[in-house]
C-alpha cells in the first residue's frame, strides 16, 4: 500500500513533475533555461491622448433626412482616401494586407467587386493584396468575436449581429466621409438598422435577409397562397407538401408575433412576453394546428440535410409545392421547376386562437462591418463602402440576384417588378426588424427546439405543459 | 468416461453435421453483419458517381452515373468575369475555385508528412528511453503522461491558438504540425510494448562490447523496430487527415489553409450543400481510398502493437 | 483473491464479481482520493523540509565558493575545476535575471488585477489611472470623422497577461530547479576535490548525455514540447476557470479579472440553469460512456470470435471488410450515418417507417449509441484478434489434456485472458467515450434542444462536445474551462476505480 501510495503521491506532483523533467538536464548542464523565450509584445504605451470608454459614443450623428456627403469620386476627396491609404499601407511595407469575409457562394462575384476596388484605388506608393475567405453572414458575427485579430477586416454578417459586436466593440463605426453618402443612398430603413444608439456602424448590403412564400404555380393559384390551411389542402390532394421550417427560432417566432407576443432587444436586455395573457399559448396552438398535418400536406423538419438543401431537392423530387424561405433559394427552386412556374408571395394566414391572422416574420438585412482592430481602418471603410454602395447593389442584383437597399437600386424596373422584392414588400407591414428583436440569448433559449418538440409530438401538446414550458424559455432569456 | 461405450462412427457424423450448422450460421451472421457495416460505405460510393446533384436521402441506385463528381474536384467552372452573369464559363485557375479541393489535398500531406516525421521521432524516442533506459523519475514521467493525456484535448486549443499567435505561427499551416506532433510524446505504449519485447539480452551484449546506450538505439534497436516504426508513421501520417476540430479553429476561415477534412465539411454548408453533395462524396472516397490502402496494410502492425503494449504494460 | 482464484471462477461469477467490486470500489476510491491528496501534501511538506534542510546544510559546509554559488550561480564549479559548467550556470542566472527585468516581472506584477483595476462595489466600472492599466484608446480621425483605436497592441490584454503570466511561473520553476541543481553541483565538486578526486570535464560530462544520461537528451525534446504546448495550455486554462473570461469580458474589451470558485459553484448549485444542465450533460456522458465502451467491447469479443472460430475461412477478408469501415475518415462516415438515418432517409425509407432517429431526444440518444458500435466495433475486434492469436497453444494443450471440453475451454481460458489483457484498453476506451466528441458533434451536433438546458447544451450533448460548443460560438471560456476540469476529475476518477478493480483480480505490478 505504502509503496502504491508513493507512487501515486508522484503522480499527482505534476509540478514537480515538470521540474524535475528539467532537473534532469540542470545537473549537467543548464541549456534549458537559459534561453528567453522571444517576445513580440512591446512596452505599453504610457502617454494618453484621448482615454474614452470602449462604449462612449461617437460623434457621427445620424438623421432620418437627407445630410451633406462629399462626392467621393471627386479628385479632391479621391486623393485623401489615397494619401491615406498610402500611410496606412506605409506600417506594412507598402502592401493593404487585408481580408474579406463573405458567404462561400457570394465569394466569386465579391472578388469580382473586390477587383474593381483596387483598380479604382490603384497608386504607386501601395499595392493591394485583399484575401477573400469563404465565412457565411451567418458566422461571421461570432467568428469576429473570436479575438481581435482573429477575424477579418472587412465582413458581411446578418443584422443582429449589430448589437453584439458593437457591445463587444469590436465594430469599427463608419466614417463620417462615407456615413454620409451611405445615409444619402440608402432607404432611412436600412440606415436606422445599421445605427445603434445614433452611432452608425455598418453599410447596408441587401434588404432580402427575411422570407417569404415561394409556391410552384402548377398546384397553387394566388388565392390559395392566402391561407397556410388551402394550402395544405392542396398540396395534400397534390400529394405533396408546403413546408416550414417550424424547429428553427428565426421561422417560428412569426408565430408569436402573430398571436401578439413582443420579442425585443432593447439597450442590450432581451426580453419576450411569451407568457402574458394566452397570446404564447396562442402561437404553439396554432403551430400545433399546422403541425397535425406532418406528411399529409406539410413539412416541418428539414432533417440532416439541412434546410436549403432540403427545399432544393423536395422541389425537384417534386415533393413540396411550396416552401417559406428567402432569395437565397430562389435559384434552386427556379431550377427544380422552372422559372415560369415559380411564384413568391407574403405569406399566408394562420389559424390563432379560431381566427385566421396573417403569419408575421422576421426581416432583415445583410450588412458589411470594418473590424475595430484593422490595421487599415480608412482602408477598410473605403472597402466596405464600394462594395455596399448603390452601384455595387445593382451588380449585385443583376448576378446574384440579392434585393438591394439603396433607394435608386430598388426603383430599377427589374428590380421593381422581381417577384421575390414583390413578396418582400408585400410582407414587409407584417415583418419585425430582427436587429431590434433578438440578439443576446434570444437564439439559444431553445424557441427553434420547442419547434421540434411540437413536430416530434405531431401537434398533440398538452396547454398546462405548453404553459410550463414557454415560462422556462421567457426565463432563459434573462 | 461413462460406463457404456458409444457408437464413435455414429458420433462423428453427428458433430460433424452439428459444426456444419454452427458454421453456416456463423458465416450468415458474418455476412449480415458485414452488409451492415459495408452499407454506408457503399452508399457514400454510389453517391459519389450519381449524374443528379443534390442530396437525394432516400435512393440507394443513381440514376443517372457519371464520373464528372471526380473531375470537379479540380477543375470547376465559372464564370469569366464574375461581374457579368453573361460572360463565357471558363475553368477557374486554383484561387478562384470554391473549393479548391487539390490544394487542399497538398496542404494535407504537408502537414501529414512534417508531422509524421516529427512525431515518429519523438515517439521513438519517448518509448525507447522509458522501455529500455532506467532512470529516477521514469516512473513519474509515465504517471504524469498518462494523467495529461486525461485532459480533454482541445480543453486548451484556444490557449494553444494563442501561444501561436505570439510566435506568429497564427493561421499557419505549420502551426497545425506542431499541434499534431507536441502531444505525440504521450501516445508512446504502443511503441514501448513494442520496444519491451525486445530481448534485453542485445542491450547488454553491445554494452559489454562498448557501445554506448546512443548507439545501441541507433544501430541494434531500432533496425530491429521496423514494423513498429512503419506503424507509428502510419498512425502520425494519417492524423491529419481526418482532424477538422483544430483546422476549424485555427485557420480561422482562410480556405487556402484549409487541409482536406476541414474543406470537405465547408462543402455542406447550407448554402453549398444541394450543390455540393455528390462532389463531398466524390472527395470523401478520394481521400478515403488510399487511407482504407495503408489501414489494410496496418492491421497486422495494430494487432501486434496494441496486445503487445496491452501484455507488456 | 489472486488472479487464479479470479480465473476459476464461472464466467457468470466473474461478472457479478466485478460489477460488484466496481461499486464496491468507488468508496475505496474516493477515500484513495483523498489519502493521496493528503499524501501529496504530506510529501510536499517533506520536500520542502528537507530541501530547506540540505540548502541549509550545504551552504553551512560549503567553503568559500561553494557559498558564493548561492548568490553567483556557476561560482562553486568555476572555483572547482568545472569551468564551462559554471559559465553556463552563470548564464542561466543572467539570462533568467534579464528576463525577469525585461519581460517577466512586468506580468507578475499586471496578473493580480490583469491590467485592470476594478472597483469591488461596481465591477462594470473600470477604474481609470491606475499603475499597469492601459487602457485601449480611441482617436477621432478629423479627415474622415471616424473614431479609431490607436494602441490596439499595446493596450492591456488580459489574455496576454495571463499567458505570459503562467509561461514566466514556468520558466521561473525550471530556474529555481537549476538553481538548487547548481547548490548541489558545487557542494559535490568541493567534496570530491576534498576526496582527492578529479572532477570530470566539461567534454566528458557531455559525452554521458549518449550514454549514462541519454535518457535526457531523448527526452528532453519532446518534453519541452509538451510544456510548451501542452502544459502551458493547460495551465493557463485552468487558470481561466478562475476568470470571468467570457463573451462579455474578452479580449475586446480586454478585461477579465479573478472571481475565485463563483464559476464551480455556479455549475454545482449556485446557477440553477447551469447546475441543472450540468447535472444533465453529467448523466447522459456518464450513460453514454458505460453503454458505449460495454457495447463495443462485448460486441466487440463476440464479432473476433465469430470471425477466428476454428472452421471460418478467408478470416482475413472478413477482418478487412470491417476494417475498410473504420479506414475512412470518420467526420466522412458519421455524415453519412447522419443522413441515412434522416427522418426520410433511406434506412426510414426501407423499413417503410417514420422513425425521427436524430430529432427525438430518446431515439437521437439510442442512434448515436448504435452508431457508435458500428464505429467502434471494428477496433475491438481487431485487437480481440490479435489477443487470440496470442493465446499461447500449451493452454489449450494442457485443457485438452485435462478433458475440457470446448465449452470448458472458452470459459476457462479464452474469455479470462481476453479480459485479462483487456482490461487497459477498457480503461482507455472509456476515458475515450468520455471525450468522445466525434460521434456526437457529426452525428447530432448535440441536437435536440430542449427547453430544459441552458444555452449552447443539447439533449445528446456529452461535456465534452458542450465544452467545444462554449469554446467555440457561446464564447464561454470560464465555463468551458470548469467543464473541461471536471472532465478531467471524471476521467481521473474512473480510471483509478478501474485501476483499483481490476489490481485486485490482475497480477500486474504496474499501471500504464
Amino acid at each position: 500500500m505504502v509503496s502504491k501510495s508513493k507512487r501515486i503521491v508522484a503522480l499527482i506532483l505534476t509540478a514537480m513533475m515538470a521540474s524535475s523533467a528539467l532537473a534532469g538536464c540542470a545537473s549537467g548542464s543548464t541549456t534549458t533555461t537559459s534561453s528567453a523565450p522571444s517576445t513580440n509584445s512591446s512596452a505599453p504605451a504610457t502617454e494618453s491622448k484621448s482615454d474614452e470608454g470602449s462604449k462612449a459614443g461617437g460623434d457621427n450623428s445620424t438623421d432620418a433626412s437627407k445630410v451633406e456627403a462629399a462626392n467621393l469620386d471627386s479628385d479632391e476627396v479621391m486623393a485623401r482616401i489615397k494619401d491615406k491609404i498610402a500611410e496606412e499601407a506605409a506600417a506594412t511595407g507598402g502592401t493593404v494586407q487585408m481580408t474579406l469575409w463573405c458567404s462561400s457562394d457570394d465569394k466569386s462575384f465579391e472578388e469580382g467587386l473586390k477587383k474593381e476596388f483596387e483598380e479604382k484605388y490603384a497608386d504607386s506608393r501601395y499595392s493591394f493584396r485583399i484575401k477573400m475567405s469563404p465565412i457565411g453572414e451567418d458566422k461571421a458575427g461570432g467568428k469576429i468575436l473570436e479575438g481581435p485579430k482573429d477575424g477579418a477586416d472587412v465582413f458581411s454578417f446578418a443584422d443582429d449581429q449589430l448589437a453584439g459586436l458593437v457591445e463587444a466593440g469590436a465594430i469599427a463605426q463608419v466614417a463620417n466621409l462615407f456615413n454620409n453618402n451611405v445615409i444619402n443612398e440608402n432607404s432611412a430603413k436600412a440606415v436606422e438598422v445599421c445605427t445603434v444608439n445614433g452611432t452608425s456602424y455598418a453599410f447596408p448590403k441587401t434588404s432580402d435577409n427575411g422570407y417569404f412564400m415561394y409556391y410552384d404555380k402548377t398546384v397553387f393559384t394566388e388565392d390559395d397562397v392566402q391561407s397556410f390551411d388551402t394550402m395544405i389542402e392542396k398540396a395534400k390532394a397534390a400529394n405533396k407538401a408546403v413546408f416550414f421550417e417550424m424547429g428553427n427560432a428565426w421561422y417560428n417566432a412569426g408565430f408569436f408575433f402573430t398571436a401578439g407576443c413582443t420579442i425585443k432587444y432593447e439597450n442590450g436586455v432581451q426580453t419576450a412576453n411569451f407568457t402574458e395573457g394566452d397570446m404564447g399559448l396562442n402561437a404553439v396552438k396554432a403551430m400545433c394546428h399546422i403541425a397535425e398535418n406532418i406528411g399529409a400536406g406539410f413539412e416541418g423538419d428539414p432533417g440532416s440535410a439541412g434546410a436549403n438543401a432540403f427545399i432544393a431537392q423536395g422541389f425537384k423530387d417534386g415533393k413540396l409545392a411550396a416552401a417559406v424561405t428567402g432569395t437565397w433559394n430562389g435559384p434552386a427552386i427556379k431550377e427544380a421547376i422552372g422559372a415560369d412556374n415559380v411564384g413568391a408571395a407574403k405569406l399566408p394566414t394562420v389559424l390563432v386562437a379560431g381566427e385566421q391572422k396573417q403569419l408575421e416574420s422576421f426581416g432583415g438585412y445583410k450588412l458589411i462591418g470594418v473590424n475595430a482592430y484593422s490595421a487599415y481602418p480608412i482602408t477598410a471603410q473605403a472597402l466596405a463602402y464600394y462594395l455596399g454602395k448603390a452601384e455595387s447593389q445593382v451588380k449585385r442584383y443583376n448576378v446574384r440576384g440579392l434585393i438591394p437597399t439603396a433607394t435608386a437600386a430598388l426603383e430599377e424596373e427589374a428590380i421593381k417588378n422581381d417577384p421575390a422584392r414583390m413578396a418582400i414588400a408585400a410582407q414587409e407591414p407584417f415583418s419585425h426588424a430582427q436587429g431590434q428583436c433578438v440578439a443576446g440569448k434570444f437564439w439559444g433559449a431553445g424557441v427553434g427546439g420547442y419547434g421540434g418538440d411540437i413536430l416530434n409530438a405531431k401537434g398533440k401538446m398538452d396547454d398546462a405543459k405548453i404553459r410550463e414550458d414557454l415560462a422556462k424559455i421567457e426565463a432563459k432569456m434573462k | 468416461m461413462t460406463t457404456k461405450q458409444p457408437n464413435i462412427g455414429n458420433m462423428q457424423a453427428g458433430y460433424a453435421k452439428q459444426r456444419k450448422i454452427a458454421n453456416i450460421t456463423v458465416y450468415i451472421i458474418l455476412a449480415v453483419m458485414v452488409l451492415v457495416w459495408i452499407f454506408p460505405i457503399v452508399w457514400l460510393v454510389f453517391q459519389s458517381f450519381n449524374g443528379e446533384k443534390g442530396v437525394s436521402l432516400a435512393t440507394f441506385f443513381p440514376e443517372k452515373w457519371t464520373f464528372d463528381n471526380y473531375i470537379k474536384l479540380f477543375r470547376q467552372e465559372g464564370l469569366e468575369n464574375p461581374m457579368d452573369p453573361n460572360s463565357p464559363m471558363i475553368v477557374l485557375p486554383v484561387d478562384r475555385m470554391p473549393f479548391p479541393y487539390g490544394r487542399w489535398i497538398t496542404n494535407t500531406f504537408i502537414v501529414a508528412v512534417f508531422s509524421c516525421v516529427i512525431s515518429t521521432l519523438i515517439i521513438l524516442m519517448v518509448s525507447y528511453a522509458l522501455s529500455r533506459l532506467r532512470f529516477k523519475s521514469r516512473k513519474m514521467l509515465m504517471n504524469f503522461g498518462l494523467i495529461l493525456g486525461m485532459f480533454p484535448g482541445f480543453m486548451s486549443m484556444a490557449a494553444i491558438y494563442n501561444i501561436m499567435e505570439i510566435i506568429g505561427l497564427g493561421k499557419q499551416l505549420f502551426s497545425l504540425v506542431i499541434v499534431y506532433s507536441s502531444g505525440a510524446g504521450l501516445g508512446y505504449q504502443i511503441a514501448k510494448g513494442f520496444f519491451d519485447t525486445i530481448p534485453r539480452s542485445l542491450d547488454e551484449a553491445a554494452k559489454i562490447d562498448g557501445a554506448t546506450r546512443n548507439q545501441i538505439f541507433w544501430i541494434i534497436i531500432l533496425p530491429l523496430s521496423k514494423p513498429i516504426i512503419v506503424y507509428t508513421a502510419l498512425t502520425t501520417f494519417l492524423g491529419p487527415w481526418a482532424d477538422y476540430v483544430f483546422v476549424s479553429y485555427f485557420m480561422k476561415g482562410d480556405d487556402t489553409k484549409y487541409t482536406v477534412a476541414m474543406g470537405l465539411y465547408e462543402m455542406l454548408r447550407p448554402e453549398t450543400m444541394h450543390e455540393w453533395f455528390t462532389v463531398f462524396c466524390a472527395g470523401a472516397v478520394l481521400i478515403a481510398v488510399p487511407i482504407t490502402i495503408l489501414f489494410t496494410i496496418m492491421q497486422r502492425f495494430y494487432v501486434a502493437g496494441v496486445t503487445g503494449g496491452a501484455v507488456k504494460g | 483473491m489472486d488472479y487464479l482464484d479470479y480465473v476459476q471462477m464461472t464466467r457468470g461469477q466473474q461478472i457479478s464479481y466485478n460489477i460488484k467490486s466496481f461499486f464496491m470500489g468507488i468508496p475505496g476510491a474516493i477515500k484513495t482520493i483523498f489519502m493521496y491528496i493528503g499524501y501529496f501534501f504530506k510529501s510536499l511538506f517533506g520536500l520542502i523540509v528537507n530541501g530547506f534542510k540540505g540548502y541549509g546544510q550545504r551552504f553551512a559546509a560549503g567553503d568559500g565558493a561553494t557559498k558564493l554559488s548561492y548568490i553567483i550561480m556557476g561560482a562553486g564549479n568555476m572555483a572547482h575545476k568545472q569551468f564551462m559548467k559554471g559559465v553556463l550556470f552563470l548564464a542561466a542566472e543572467v539570462a533568467y535575471i534579464y528576463f525577469m527585468m525585461s519581460f517577466g516581472m512586468t506580468y507578475v506584477s499586471k496578473v493580480y488585477s490583469f491590467g485592470v483595476a476594478v472597483d469591488p462595489d461596481h465591477p462594470e466600472v473600470l477604474v481609470d489611472g491606475v499603475v499597469g492599466n492601459v487602457p485601449i484608446r480611441y482617436e477621432i480621425d478629423p479627415d474622415f470623422g471616424m473614431k479609431k483605436i490607436v494602441n490596439a497592441d499595446t493596450a492591456d490584454d488580459s489574455n496576454k497577461i495571463l499567458l505570459f503570466f503562467v509561461l514566466t511561473l514556468m520558466i521561473s520553476i525550471a530556474f529555481f530547479v537549476v538553481y538548487i541543481a547548481n547548490t548541489k553541483s558545487a557542494y559535490a565538486t568541493q567534496e570530491m576535490l576534498k576526496e582527492g578526486v578529479q572532477p570530470i570535464g566539461f567534454v566528458e560530462e557531455m559525452k554521458t548525455f549518449l550514454d549514462e544520461r541519454y535518457h535526457i537528451t531523448l527526452l528532453t525534446l519532446p518534453i519541452l514540447l509538451l510544456m510548451i504546448f501542452n502544459i502551458l495550455p493547460i495551465i493557463f486554462t485552468i487558470f481561466m476557470a478562475f476568470t470571468n473570461y467570457d463573451k462579455n469580458h474578452n479580449a475586446f474589451n480586454r478585461l477579465y479579472w479573478w472571481v475565485g470558485f463563483e464559476n464551480f459553484a455556479d455549475v454545482f448549485y449556485n446557477s440553477a440553469e447551469k447546475s441543472q444542465t450540468f447535472g444533465k450533460v453529467l448523466v447522459w456522458t456518464l450513460i453514454w460512456a458505460v453503454f458505449a465502451t460495454f457495447s463495443n467491447y462485448i460486441l466487440g469479443i463476440v464479432l473476433a470470435l465469430l470471425i477466428n472460430k476454428k472452421d471460418i475461412k478467408y478470416k482475413g477478408f472478413w477482418r478487412t471488410m470491417f476494417v475498410i469501415t473504420s479506414a475512412v475518415p470518420q467526420f466522412v462516415t458519421l455524415l453519412v450515418m447522419r443522413l441515412l438515418l434522416d427522418n426520410q432517409g433511406i434506412i426510414n425509407a426501407m423499413m417503410g417507417t417514420n422513425i425521427r432517429f436524430l430529432a427525438d431526444e430518446n431515439w437521437a440518444k439510442v442512434s448515436v449509441i448504435v452508431v457508435n458500435m458500428w464505429i467502434g466495433i471494428p477496433y475491438t475486434m481487431l485487437s480481440v484478434s490479435g489477443i487470440l492469436m496470442n493465446i499461447p497453444e500449451d493452454l489449450y494443450e494442457s485443457a485438452r489434456i485435462d478433458g475440457a471440453n470446448a465449452v470448458q475451454q472458452f470459459t476457462k481460458i479464452t474469455l479470462p485472458y481476453i479480459s485479462f489483457v483487456m482490461t487497459p484498453y477498457l480503461i482507455s476506451t472509456f476515458v475515450g467515450n468520455i471525450n468522445n466528441f466525434n460521434v456526437i458533434y457529426f452525428l447530432t451536433g448535440g441536437a435536440p434542444e430542449s427547453v430544459d438546458y441552458y444555452s449552447g447544451a443539447g439533449t445528446t450533448d456529452l461535456l465534452v462536445t458542450w465544452l467545444y460548443k462554449l469554446t467555440v460560438s457561446e464564447q464561454d471560456y470560464k465555463l468551458a474551462s470548469v467543464i473541461g476540469i471536471i472532465v478531467f476529475v471524471l476521467c481521473a476518477t474512473g480510471s483509478l476505480i478501474t485501476f483499483n478493480m481490476s489490481k485486485a483480480t490482475k497480477n500486474e505490478e504496474e499501471f500504464s
